[in-house]
């Protein structure tokens, strides 16, 4: 039958016929796709799938249940999301140099990444020096922090640090407000990444105390954060981890959202109040270049959460049902190979993010494989937001993919898939229980070799890795950021006159406090930590005082 | 003989992202050879105390961050330890001026972001018989 | 080797680490020179308290020796660590990870850990796990502990390589405490309750100790709960082992050793002087006191009209087996009755394996079951059979007077 039929003609259903014969017999070789989360993707989407006429349950209108299509009526026409750079580089005063260029350039928000020595709850004088400073910025006092800060008013910035139990580094900077006389309740931003639950399955580096000390300290570090930090969040329940530790991007969900239940039952059991704690409860997630599943990832948490939380706590006002979450284009995508590539890479996974419609932005440099980044490369990252936020003019329309057959459905379906890993989790007592015994981490593990297979096999392709190879030597390659070897020894050097001259009186006593707090049950250590960094106590003693007490965190090596 | 490589698969260093070893470690696993595999930061002393004890063949180090700048102090380690014939690997990022120092250290390959799992293996498979022969002892009854 | 060095033999026997290591390594892959190795390690041998701890996956092993390293290098100990996983069937590879759960005190210089993979041989052990033993108590550690997966019948295997055997249980075990008790309880010295502080940690110590007084013996053996990772109980555990040691004498393993290798030679004698059994194409391949293996792969000739297996081959090689095993102790052993149940069909070029273990020996009679096993690990045949014991020898003195088997 070659003669076109005419379409009017047709009955829908006919019509569909028609199309899917012409489909089948042009098609090459069809091949059966699915996507990240194992869900099956079809090469094409009609009101079959989804009609629309459930619009009022699934879809709704911006700020309000079912929150779909966005938490705010405005989203980003309203305020746009926060161009949060994450940065850390070196000693304090490198940091604040970097920090001051980039607020000039835009960014509207503070981030700080401490040096891997600080995450591992050490000193600068305790680690081989030539790990100093390589990927983040060294802070062992308030008086580094300050450091870092300068400059900076820190009753209006938003502020973000990576910073996890026994979250010193927030200490550091309470300590530094009281110095400038900026009351508590100026203080906003977040506690990045202060949830040890993902850090014990994955991105292991932050886990510095044993599980159950751990989670006696996040729960004190909730309490005191809703009574004298009002705008703080407290608590950041991290996605991104377990998607870089490959999980899929559905299990990333359900184990964030696992976590965040048990942080919340944890925050009950001693006593608050729902209403108090979780309006201060934000996520983190990776975005993957797998672009429509995370815009339906996004959407699919979105609308998922609140009803949770409703089931659970019978929780009902918007300020808690609202699910907040900050993203980071995904460094797992990135390859060492052409590194100007990943510009385009993280391009595509910066629009999933903002279709997806999260609060705040991070966009990784081109060159963030090959070392941490330079200073050219974050530029780019920034300028890639503004791009697309002012040129391609992505956030006039809020929730554009709103009402596509496939977003839609994939919504759905990203709904259930997470459901379904959320099950497994619950089902053997939450979170707590699941990664103490392994479990989350043979699932990520499972998923990351599965993904690995099909990159080995090609059926994944990675250009310039396993397909659209060129050969390159390392003049292809960008030049890698030079650690200032002569700072960091000024530095150690300057830390050591610093605790020599400082009271060591005061130390000692605001250590025996702390390790005292910590072994009674009903204080809250966290204050302690607050008050051993303004007697000038360090970064690694407070967190040696609190491993002693509670126990070092050892995380289980699992294949 | 049928020999079944003996790898330790570890991370020294500060960096906890152990996606990598991990995988790496199954791989070789499914590649038939026996894997030790620890969780992050392990001394360098722990390092040379174990790749002594298990007689390992290949020690493979995956390095994020700059981990692989103290590759070097584990190198000197095993060599005053007076352990002989057992090559090192390193695993992740490494940036290319770092790799020629590597090399120079001693150790035997870099891998960077993208290798093959089928190429580390067939890598490890070629250098473990002479590494065997090298390590060979002559037992005699009398002490 | 260095030329300004000692010999390898005479560095082990100091302790030396590397020499040690690399004796492990020849024993484990019977390099050339391992029997040299092994003579000259003989005479040094006994002088180890050898434990052996297993239990079922989950039950914390490696944690509770980590704890129990803590404690005795607090007694100024020097201890030996084996630690085993199984190898994966089908590749061959192991991921070794039990040390890692040690690396508090795996660290210690008095403290040596060696892992090991199954490499497919049955039992949760290595192949040469007991000669491993045999190097660390050459070198002189004090302790020696073996770690191995063990959750059935076939973690007796620990009991012929340790002095002293330490059952680990998880709390709330259930039903499968029913499925290891057979085994796992017949042999335990000491029993442990791990995890000490999880709901269903008493409940579960107190089933332990009920099942331990259907046991002979059973109320010597103390039933002890541990927190390993808050110490509790560990030193309490240590001063059983070492109780348990002092009594039985170290070196304990070494006796039942020469009894199980005179057992196995008589064995493979009996099998050599055997018409039938070698007219059928059936080898011997092991056996011991009261066991025996046999394996006999079907050829044309064991086919029936149906094209299977002949009912009577695999009848044969489990008889075989049956046979051996209750001849294994010297005295001639007559078979009264035997049953078989097929499981499933076999085909020619299958090959079959026969493991007869002992279930009771008295004075007139003794029971014996037998299980026939395919090569890819299916159960095909469950054979039991008992026969009358008498006092006669079936090894008279000189070989023209052998006696015909009856």
């Amino acid at each position: 039958m070659n003669k076109p039929l005419d379409p009017a003609k047709l009955a829908p259903a006919d019509a569909f016929e028609q199309w899917r014969r012409e489909y089948a017999e042009h098609i090459a070789n069809d091949r059966a796709c699915e996507n990240r989360s194992g869900i099956a993707i079809k090469p094409l989407y009609t009101s079959d799938d989804w009609n629309g006429a459930r619009d009022d349950i699934d879809l709704g209108y911006p700020g309000h249940e079912p929150y779909t299509r966005g938490i705010y009526a405005t989203m980003h026409r309203g305020r746009t999301w926060t161009q949060r750079q994450l940065i850390g580089l070196g000693t304090p005063a490198e940091y604040n140099a970097r920090l001051r260029a980039l607020i000039e350039h835009g960014a509207t928000a503070v981030s700080l990444i401490p040096c891997n020595s600080v995450f591992r709850g050490y000193d600068m004088d305790e680690v081989d020096v030539e790990l100093l400073g390589t990927c983040g910025v060294v802070v062992n006092t308030a008086d580094h922090m300050d450091t870092c800060l300068a400059g900076v008013d820190i009753a209006r910035m938003s502020c973000a640090m990576n910073d996890p139990s026994p979250f010193t580094l927030l200490a550091f900077m309470l300590a530094v407000a009281r110095r400038r006389g900026v009351s508590f309740g100026s203080i906003r931003g977040t506690s990045n990444q202060s949830d040890y639950l993902s850090h014990y399955v994955a991105n292991h580096m932050f886990f510095r105390i044993a599980l159950p000390g751990a989670r006696r300290i996040l729960a004190d570090h909730i309490d005191f954060c809703v009574r004298h930090v009002p705008h703080w969040n407290p608590m950041s329940v991290v996605g991104q981890h377990m998607q870089q530790a490959g999980a899929t991007p559905a299990q990333a969900v359900a184990f964030a959202f696992a976590t965040a239940l048990q942080n919340a039952d944890d925050c009950i059991a001693r006593g608050m109040e729902p209403a108090a704690f979780l309006p201060r409860f934000t996520f983190f997630f990776d975005i993957s270049l797998s672009f429509f599943e995370e815009v339906a990832k996004f959407r699919a948490a979105r609308r998922l959460w609140p009803r949770l939380l409703r089931e659970r706590y019978g929780v009902d006002d918007q300020r808690s049902l609202r699910f907040k979450f900050h993203a980071q284009t995904s460094g797992a995508d990135l390859t060492r190979q052409q590194p100007l590539n990943n510009v385009a890479r993280v391009t595509v996974q910066a629009m999933a993010g903002i279709f997806g419609g999260l609060q705040s932005l991070h966009t990784d440099a081109y060159d963030e494989v090959l070392s941490c980044p330079t200073e050219y490369g974050a530029r780019i990252a920034v300028a890639t937001q503004n791009v697309l936020r002012e040129e391609a003019h992505l956030t006039d329309v809020i929730d554009p993919l709103g009402g596509s057959y496939y977003v839609e459905t994939l919504t759905g379906q990203m709904e259930e898939e997470i459901l379904r890993n959320l099950a497994l989790v619950q089902n053997v007592g939450g979170m707590y229980e699941a990664a103490a015994s392994g479990l989350v981490q043979r699932l990520i593990g499972e998923s990351a070799q599965r993904f690995q297979a099909k990159v080995e096999s090609g059926e994944q392709t990675v250009v310039g890795v396993n397909a659209y190879r060129v050969d390159e030597g390392a003049s292809d390659r960008p030049r890698v950021q030079k650690i200032d070897d002569d700072a960091v020894l000024a530095h150690l050097a300057a830390f050591a006159a610093w605790k020599s001259a400082r009271s060591q009186a005061a130390v000692a006593t605001a250590l025996n406090d702390l390790a005292r707090a910590a072994d009674a049950p009903t204080a809250n250590v966290f204050e302690h930590v607050i008050a051993a960094a303004e007697a000038g106590c360090t970064h690694g003693e407070i967190c040696a005082t609190l491993r002693r007490e509670l126990g070092f965190g050892h995380v289980q090596a699992i294949v | 003989m049928n020999i079944v490589p003996k790898v330790l698969v570890t991370k020294i260093g500060l960096d906890g992202h152990d996606r990598g070893s991990r995988v790496v470690a199954a791989h070789l696993r499914d590649a038939g050879m026996e894997v030790i595999y620890t969780p992050p930061w392990q001394s360098i002393d722990a390092v040379v105390k174990l790749a002594i004890e298990e007689d390992v063949d290949v020690i493979g180090i995956s390095s994020l961050a700059a981990d692989h700048r103290i590759v070097p102090k584990l190198m000197r380690a095993l060599r005053d330890a007076d352990v002989a014939s057992v090559a090192v690997i390193v695993g992740g990022i490494v940036p290319d001026d770092d790799e020629a120092a590597l090399l120079e250290a001693g150790v035997s390959r870099v891998f960077h972001p993208g290798s093959s799992l089928d190429d580390i293996a067939t890598y490890i498979r070629s250098i473990v018989p002479a590494l065997r022969d090298a390590r060979s002892v002559t037992w005699r009854a009398s002490a | 080797m260095r030329r300004d060095e000692p010999p390898a033999t005479a560095r082990l026997l100091a302790g030396d680490r590397r020499a040690i290591a690399h004796a492990i390594s020849a024993l484990e892959n019977d390099a050339p020179g391992a029997d040299d190795l092994q003579r000259a390690l003989a005479p040094q041998l006994g002088r180890a308290c050898v434990l052996g701890i297993t239990g079922p996956p989950g039950a914390g092993k490696s944690t509770l020796i980590n704890a129990l390293l803590g404690e005795m290098l607090a007694r100024d100990l020097c201890v030996g660590v084996v630690a085993v996983d199984p190898s994966s069937p089908i590749t061959g590879g192991a991921v070794l990870g039990d040390r890692a759960r040690m690396g508090e005190h795996g660290g210690h210089d008095r403290v040596f850990i060696r892992s090991l993979s199954t490499r497919g041989h049955a039992g949760g052990l290595a192949r040469r796990t007991d000669r491993v033993v045999d190097v660390l108590d050459a070198a002189g550690f004090d302790v020696v502990i073996v770690e191995t997966v063990g959750a059935g019948q076939s973690e007796v295997a620990i009991a012929d390589l340790a002095d002293t055997r330490i059952v680990a249980c998880p709390p709330g075990l259930g039903d499968a405490l029913q499925a290891i008790k057979a085994g796992i309880l017949e042999i335990a010295d000491v029993l442990v309750v791990t995890k000490g502080d999880v709901p269903g940690a008493d409940a579960t110590r107190r089933d332990l100790a009920d099942m331990l007084r259907l046991r002979r013996g059973g109320s010597d053996v103390p039933v002890l709960t541990t927190i390993a990772t808050r110490g509790d109980g560990i030193a309490q555990l240590v001063d059983a082992a070492i109780a348990h040691a002092d009594r039985h004498g170290r070196g304990q393993r070494l006796r039942a050793r020469r009894n199980a290798d005179a057992n196995g030679e008589r064995v493979a004698r009996l099998s050599a002087r055997d018409p039938f059994v070698r007219a059928l194409g059936i080898e011997c391949i092991g056996g011991g006191p009261g066991c025996a293996t046999t394996r006999l792969r079907i050829a044309p000739h064991h086919v029936n009209f149906n094209g299977g297996c002949h009912g009577g081959a695999i009848f044969a090689l489990a008889d075989a087996a049956f046979g051996l095993a209750s001849n294994s102790h010297g005295t001639t052993a007559s078979g009264i009755e035997a049953h078989i149940a097929f499981h499933v069909g076999v085909r020619e070029g299958d090959v079959l394996t026969a493991r007869a273990t002992e279930i009771a020996r008295g004075n007139k009679l003794a029971t014996y079951r037998v299980d026939v096993t395919r090569d890819d690990a299916t159960l095909v045949a469950s054979f039991s059979g008992t026969v009358y014991v008498s006092a006669r020898t079936n090894e008279p003195a000189s070989a023209e007077a052998a006696a015909p088997p009856e």
